[in-house]
């Protein structure tokens, strides 16, 4: 029902940035992070005319777009390398200043200890904090509601105690 | 759960909800993302949108996302090219079937340590997803043809006879704003309007709207103009299309001036015009361009019935060095192609495409302030798949690996 759903131009507006963010807190670069926000709108975009409102709404479709493009990239470059960086933490080297800067800005280091975290639980943690309900982090993480919600705070707790390890 | 805990992921919870609000992608991802996806839209849409954009006024369209939409109103991406020694305006004739207007009689100079360096390699198509939405490894082209961007098992069987030793590689040095301002006042433009991240100037003439585009890396594309002219030419533009839009360019002295053939498609009263650019190679004759997929592209003019006015894309006139490089001989290109065949793809069958054409094209090849038009093989060939034929096309470099990076 086309009439049901927003101009694209609406949700590229609205969402752009919520969808870079969910991205970013799980991949170590920037670059990646601009690399799979563009697919996941590239798809969407060509993908929206068979969009149907009454199915789901825009956001959760788009995030599920989201989580598949950044499986992908995963499955793509490697899960091992990703591993091995996020263990070693090593800072994947980015020359710009202006994005060097932005990146200290921009909560980096919670987000990397958001990006060690174990799969679902980074995945439910990043989907809640970009705006979603537990009701829809549920339906796009395949679990009921209550356990997206066990799953978040299970993964506040790791959070938690990633940051405090890395700080004593 | 002790009350110090609970503060303690209330916390944690304020920063992350801190964290997610600020991390934003950089300021001009937003604008170069929507060009990419406005690039991709049929061109009589993005006709019928730039239309009702120059009606109402182009300031008045849409803020989002910021002034890219102003631009894309107006405008049609994806096309642009240069001219190779200047699209100088008042300096063009050509014929409209085939252009036989040369770059100036410029000649390549032998070089035996190219000046270049080494180059960067032409980069194919991306191959998409395999999950994402919707299936990815197809698309259509221009023309309409169904293209295949997915791995496949390829196969060769055609005929493919390389003569040359060495081909010249192009390069250009991206325009700075001053140099797209120059380009503007020589057809009768002036400043207005901001100009758009990524875009080097918006201008004005009398009847149009003129915005100027540095070079983009993904997809690869040139530095271009993009036009919007609401004068309708009336008696001079005739019945034929190629007529009409030739006019148009003339108008505004942006007839190409280098060797071209015309490509017409029409969907209901909209008619785009694609001159498809060729380099002169002289002894070896024309070599088209093509972009990362395999398809040719050049100055596109699009017009409607009954409507004033008309769409132009095209080049800046832009300056190119030229140096040869080595090129692999026809065994070493088609073995280039058939190494890209795909083995596997876990469960999915893999297509088998028997590669049975293989042409000498140039394609450009981004590499940051500076980019080359490089020679290279495309490879193509047809398979079915449900009763539907698609097109496969492999494009390989043709400059030999060694002076190719890594």
């Amino acid at each position: 029902m086309p009439g049901d759903r927003p101009p694209f131009e609406d949700l590229y507006r609205d969402y752009l940035g919520r969808i870079y963010a969910y991205v970013r807190a799980q991949v170590p670069t920037s670059a990646d992070a601009e690399d799979i926000t563009a697919q996941v709108f590239m798809n969407a975009y060509q993908a929206y005319g068979r969009f149907e409102a009454r199915n789901t709404s825009p956001v959760a479709w788009l995030f599920r777009i989201a989580r598949n493009a950044t499986t992908d990239h995963f499955r793509a470059h490697g899960r091992r390398e990703r591993l091995r960086r996020t263990i070693e933490h090593q800072p994947v080297a980015e020359d710009d200043p202006a994005r060097m800067a932005e990146e200290r800005l921009q909560y980096r280091a919670l987000l990397e200890h958001v990006a060690r975290l174990p799969e679902r639980q980074r995945d439910s943690i990043a989907l809640r904090h970009s705006g979603l309900s537990f009701e829809e982090v549920g339906v796009l993480m395949s679990c009921s509601e209550d356990a997206a919600k066990m799953l978040y705070h299970r993964g506040l707790k790791a959070l938690r105690d990633s940051v405090h390890k890395e700080e004593s | 759960m002790s009350e110090d805990e609970d503060l303690d992921l209330l916390a944690l919870q304020r920063q992350l909800d801190d964290a997610f609000q600020t991390t934003r992608p950089r300021p001009a991802f937003e604008d170069e993302l929507w060009l990419r996806l406005q690039s991709r839209r049929p061109f009589w849409q993005r006709f019928r949108a730039g239309l009702a954009a120059l009606v109402g006024g182009i300031r008045e369209a849409p803020a989002v996302p910021s002034a890219a939409v102003a631009i894309l109103l107006i405008v049609v991406v994806g096309a642009g090219i240069f001219a190779l020694s200047g699209l100088h305006p008042g300096g063009g004739t050509s014929s409209v079937a085939t252009g036989t207007s040369q770059d100036g009689g410029r000649s390549f100079q032998p070089n035996a340590m190219p000046g270049f360096g080494r180059l960067p390699a032409p980069v194919s198509a991306p191959k998409g997803s395999s999950t994402g939405t919707p299936p990815p490894y197809t698309q259509y082209d221009a023309s309409g043809t169904n293209v295949y961007l997915g791995p496949a098992k390829l196969t060769w069987a055609g005929h493919l006879e390389v003569t040359a030793t060495n081909l010249p590689v192009f390069r250009y040095k991206d325009p700075t704003p001053a140099e797209a301002g120059h380009f503007a006042a020589s057809v009768g433009a002036a400043p207005s309007g901001q100009v758009a991240p990524g875009g080097l100037g918006m201008y004005s003439g009398q009847n149009f709207t003129l915005v100027v585009t540095g070079s983009a890396a993904q997809p690869a594309r040139e530095p271009s103009y993009n036009l919007s002219d609401l004068k309708s030419l009336g008696a001079s533009s005739g019945g034929d299309p190629v007529a009409v839009a030739t006019a148009y360019l003339a108008a505004h002295s942006l007839v190409p001036t280098w060797p071209y053939q015309t490509e017409v498609q029409t969907n209901g009263n909209t008619v785009r015009v694609r001159f498809l650019r060729s380099f002169d190679l002289q002894a070896q004759g024309l070599a088209g361009l093509v972009d990362s997929a395999g398809e040719r592209y050049g100055i596109e003019v699009d017009t409607a019935a009954g409507v004033s006015g008309a769409f132009e894309t095209g080049p800046l006139p832009l300056s190119l060095d030229s140096v040869n490089y080595s090129i692999v001989n026809s065994n070493q290109a088609v073995q280039s192609a058939l190494a890209s065949s795909a083995t596997s793809a876990g469960a999915a069958p893999l297509p088998v495409v028997r590669l049975t054409n293989a042409v000498l094209v140039y394609t450009l090849v981004y590499a940051g302030d500076h980019s080359f038009y490089e020679p290279a093989f495309l490879f193509s060939g047809t398979f079915t798949d449900r009763g539907t034929t698609f097109i496969k096309r492999v494009l390989v470099p043709a400059v030999v690996p060694s002076l190719l990076l890594p």
